[in-house]
């Protein structure tokens, strides 16, 4: 087992959360994908300092800032879904673009 | 080293899971598959407290934040039909990340990999970083969270003379 | 007064009167020609006491201007005899012709701003004469360009008379291209500009050390250029008779003091320089030559009285130049003077008549009958016209003497010819004016034609004092001006003044007398047909008729390619630059909307783009590093 696997199995949960941020409409389902590359990056963070760091607290302690960082994410953006299902009974992507030029 | 092999299997497999189901609520199930798998490739990097913290805020928290989200919008919304270009672009895009990016980290050379003592991964010496050498980091974070918590709040609470049970700005505020 | 205090107040009177009259009096009509006339008569006071009190060859009064390197460019008013003679006769002009103004105008809407524009060709035209430097001179001759045009487009609302004013411009702004030329190229050349220094450079026999002969002629003609353009020359002649649209007082000033007078003076002021390039002057000879006779054709078959005059002065212009062209600064400075007089006195004498009868032609003024009931006009029209004509003892008699005496044998016949065609052609005017007879074949214009000019009903006397002062005072003018040749020449510095002898005189005098027979003939005596014998040949006839084609000739070579050549930009300016911006902003917004559709909006999209640039770019630096590395 060598750093280089630990990073593709990483890369691998990156992109199959990068397909359902990209690919799907439902709000829930891309926070999903979101949750699962924040997963990857910690998998990342775990797996070189595992192998390299001179320090090894270094990358657990990280790892703990994001798994805080992605409640706070989640809430946030649970209570931003629930508010755009209040107002538009739908929770569709395909409803949200104002930003259109 | 079958932990390992254990782990990543359980988490490619619940990150697709999670990726493929129309379903909503199995995809919810699929993520927390996948974070187990996370869990238990942390415990085979030799760091049982961040897996135990992973199981604890994901499993425990967030996944079943996401339930309750999925009950309360009560969608049964189905992809559309075009939306089989939009999940062909996003496939290239993501396929096409990955193939760029996994031999660049195969054929790179990290240097020499050093061998940490065991007391490194222990719970003291997290602690002691934490309440130290992090300790204004740390302390930020939880000003994220409670900031992250009012707003959460802030933004699902109820219209002012809506329908709905206004005792859950209450419960908020507890 | 001191002879610097006179030169100003004779220069800034008339600035002065234009200005008050232009900018505060437009409205107040008699405020404002009274002051201009008063402006006039300073002028006229000044001069007069300048040139008989102050003796000759003062001198310049200067000021520095600028200095361009070392050379200082100075703004002065030079007095010698030839200007102070020549200042005294524009000023008296002037007056006189203002003072007729007051009755000519009487009933104009805007009169206040003709004087204004009477007063400023007055300034321009003296401050020219007094000029001591040429681009000073410049200057005011361009002035004098703008104030005739001015004038002559005065009746603004006829469209005739702004097609006049701007053929004026434009023609004599060709000219003053070739003027502006030489004066550079005489400034690179002599290093100056003052007009004295170039004087006495030019005064000896020879040229000057350090000045090539091919230069001296180049700049002699680009000088002559601008003197055809002013003066009316072949061929730059043709904006001279149009510009009769004018109110026949500014004709009867342009044509005699002023604007044609200034090429004219031009030459003799530098005479000496002219007299250095003798191929130069060979070729004025005969431009000379060849304008009086062509112009004098014209005015054999005109039936406008004004036009008759106006091809007149451009005869009398041609011998001029005729007389300076053969080296006599004399003959043409005389010939300058007289003509003054009486081609005013003639000018103010149809003004009168035009004014009474209401017709510019010649056929309606004598069946109206005129000259019986305006006899002391019809008398100082006959003394004018003999003067013209060249008839013995009146003015221009003597100058034109002097210009035929100094004539090589060649020009000589030629202004013989023409001579002989103008005492005809004079009289042919005089005579259908006095003696209209029930026998006349000649025919009236259309009615149409024959319009009021100056669109009011005349009542009144058929002479008012006004205008009968100005034109006795003229006619005395023309009647004596010839006697004072010595005098003129005393103050030019001519020691010795040649007078043609009897028999040389004889010719001359034969020729002229011989062309009023001739016109006596065709149009005095009693049953005269009264259609000359042009008229015999049709075809000569309408040639004279329509200027020969002249006109259409410059149409068809300058006007049409020149307008041609503007469609033609207009047509690249509309269809293409116009259509290219339009095409070009056309194009920005269409790309704008294309570019915004693809601002869809869905971040998807966005990040997934983002994503594929990423993973592109690694994928190139990827190959790159490991094509490097293998």
């Amino acid at each position: 087992m060598t750093l280089g696997v630990w990073l593709v199995f990483a890369l691998a949960i990156f992109c199959l959360g990068l397909y359902c941020v990209l690919g799907r409409r439902n709000l829930i389902v891309i926070l999903i994908g979101i949750e699962l590359m924040l997963n990857a990056v910690s998998v990342n963070f775990m797996a070189v300092n595992y192998y390299l760091a001179p320090d090894p607290s270094v990358g657990q302690i990280v790892v703990l800032f994001i798994i805080g960082l992605a409640a706070a994410e989640a809430a946030i953006a649970l209570s931003i879904i629930l508010s755009v299902y209040r107002q538009r009974k739908s929770i569709s992507i395909a409803n949200l673009e104002e930003l259109k030029g | 080293m079958i932990l390992t092999g254990i782990a990543m299997v359980i988490t490619i497999a619940g990150a697709i899971l999670a990726v493929s189901r129309r379903n909503v609520v199995h995809a919810v199930f699929g993520l927390a598959i996948a974070l187990v798998g996370v869990a238990l490739a942390f415990l085979a990097l030799n760091s049982p407290f961040v897996a135990a913290m992973q199981v604890l805020i994901y499993i425990g928290g967030i996944t079943i934040a996401m339930i309750f989200a999925v009950m309360l919008s009560a969608t049964r919304e189905r992809e559309s039909r075009d939306g089989v270009w939009r999940r062909l672009f996003a496939g290239i895009a993501a396929l096409l990340f990955f193939v760029a990016l996994a031999p660049v980290l195969m054929s790179t050379d990290f240097g020499t990999a050093m061998q940490a003592s065991e007391s490194a991964w222990s719970l003291n010496e997290i602690g002691n970083s934490l309440l130290d050498q992090y300790n204004v980091v740390f302390e930020l974070l939880s000003v994220v969270l409670l900031l992250a918590i009012i707003g959460a709040i802030a933004i699902a609470r109820h219209e002012p003379g809506s329908l709905d049970d206004p005792t859950a700005t209450d419960g908020g505020d507890a | 007064m001191s002879t610097e205090s006179l030169a100003l107040a004779l220069l800034i009177a008339p600035l002065v009167g234009s200005f008050l009259a232009l900018v505060f009096f437009r409205r107040k009509h008699v405020i404002a020609s009274g002051i201009v006339v008063a402006s006039g008569l300073v002028s006229v006071i000044a001069s007069a006491m300048l040139l008989f009190g102050a003796g000759h060859d003062v001198g310049a009064i200067t000021a520095r201007w600028f200095s361009i390197g070392d050379t200082p460019i100075e703004f002065g008013i030079l007095l010698d005899g030839r200007t102070m003679i020549m200042g005294a006769v524009v000023a008296l002009i002037t007056l006189c012709i203002e003072v007729y103004s007051l009755s000519y105008m009487k009933h104009d809407e805007g009169r206040g701003r003709f004087f204004a524009f009477l007063a400023l060709f007055a300034w321009s035209m003296l401050s020219f004469v007094y000029s001591s430097s040429l681009l000073q001179a410049f200057i005011f001759w361009e002035l004098v360009g703008l104030a005739s045009f001015f004038l002559i487009g005065f009746w603004y609302e006829k469209p005739s008379a702004v097609a006049a004013a701007k053929k004026a411009f434009i023609m004599t702004r060709i000219g003053d291209v070739g003027l502006f030329i030489g004066l550079i190229l005489l400034f690179m050349t002599t290093g100056t500009l003052d007009i004295p220094a170039i004087n006495t450079l030019f005064a000896g026999d020879g040229l000057p050390e350090g000045i090539a002969p091919g230069r001296i002629e180049l700049i002699a003609a680009l000088l002559f250029i601008g003197v055809i353009g002013k003066s009316a020359q072949f061929p730059l002649h043709t904006w001279l008779p149009d510009a009769m649209e004018g109110p026949t007082p500014v004709s009867a000033l342009l044509h005699s003091a002023t604007m044609v007078a200034a090429g004219v003076f031009l030459v003799t002021r530098f005479h000496g320089l002219f007299m250095n390039a003798q191929q130069t002057m060979e070729w004025m000879l005969w431009i000379a030559v060849g304008t009086a006779i062509l112009s004098s054709t014209m005015a054999m078959v005109a039936k406008d009285m004004k036009r008759v005059l106006a091809f007149s002065s451009i005869s009398q212009l041609g011998f001029m130049l005729m007389g300076l062209a053969a080296g006599s600064l004399f003959a043409g400075y005389f010939h300058l003077i007289t003509h003054a007089f009486f081609k005013a006195l003639l000018f103010l004498c149809a003004g009168a008549f035009i004014h009474h009868v209401g017709s510019n032609d010649l056929i309606a003024m004598g069946r109206a009958g005129a000259a019986k009931q305006m006899k002391l006009t019809t008398v100082a029209l006959v003394i004018g016209g003999s003067a013209l004509a060249g008839i013995p003892f009146l003015a221009g008699f003597f100058s034109k003497e002097q210009i035929i005496g100094s004539l090589p044998i060649g020009a000589k016949i030629g202004a013989l010819f023409a001579a002989f065609l103008t005492a005809y052609y004079t009289f042919r005017m005089i005579f259908l004016i006095v003696r209209p007879n029930a026998d006349s074949m000649a025919v009236e214009d259309e009615p149409a034609h024959a319009q009021h000019e100056d669109g009011h009903e005349h009542h009144g006397p058929a002479e008012p004092l006004a205008m009968l002062a100005p034109i006795i005072l003229l006619a005395v003018g023309a009647a004596g001006a010839g006697y004072i040749g010595n005098w003129i020449g005393h103050k030019l510095h001519i020691e010795h003044i040649e007078h043609p002898s009897i028999t040389e005189m004889a010719p001359a005098i034969v020729i002229a007398i011989l062309g009023v027979v001739f016109a006596w003939l065709e149009f005095g005596r009693k049953g005269a047909r009264q259609t000359g014998f042009v008229s015999k040949i049709p075809s000569m006839q309408t040639l004279f008729e329509r200027r020969w084609y002249l006109d259409e000739i410059y149409n068809v070579v300058f006007v049409r390619p020149v307008v041609w050549f503007a469609s033609l930009c207009i047509g690249a300016e509309n269809k293409g630059f116009d259509n290219g911006a339009d095409a070009v902003a056309h194009g920005t917004y269409k790309g704008g909307r294309m570019v915004a559709r693809s601002h869809s909006g869905r971040l998807q999209f966005y990040i997934g783009s983002a994503i594929v640039v990423v993973a592109a770019l690694a994928l190139t630096l990827g190959f790159r590093n490991g094509g490097g590395a293998g």
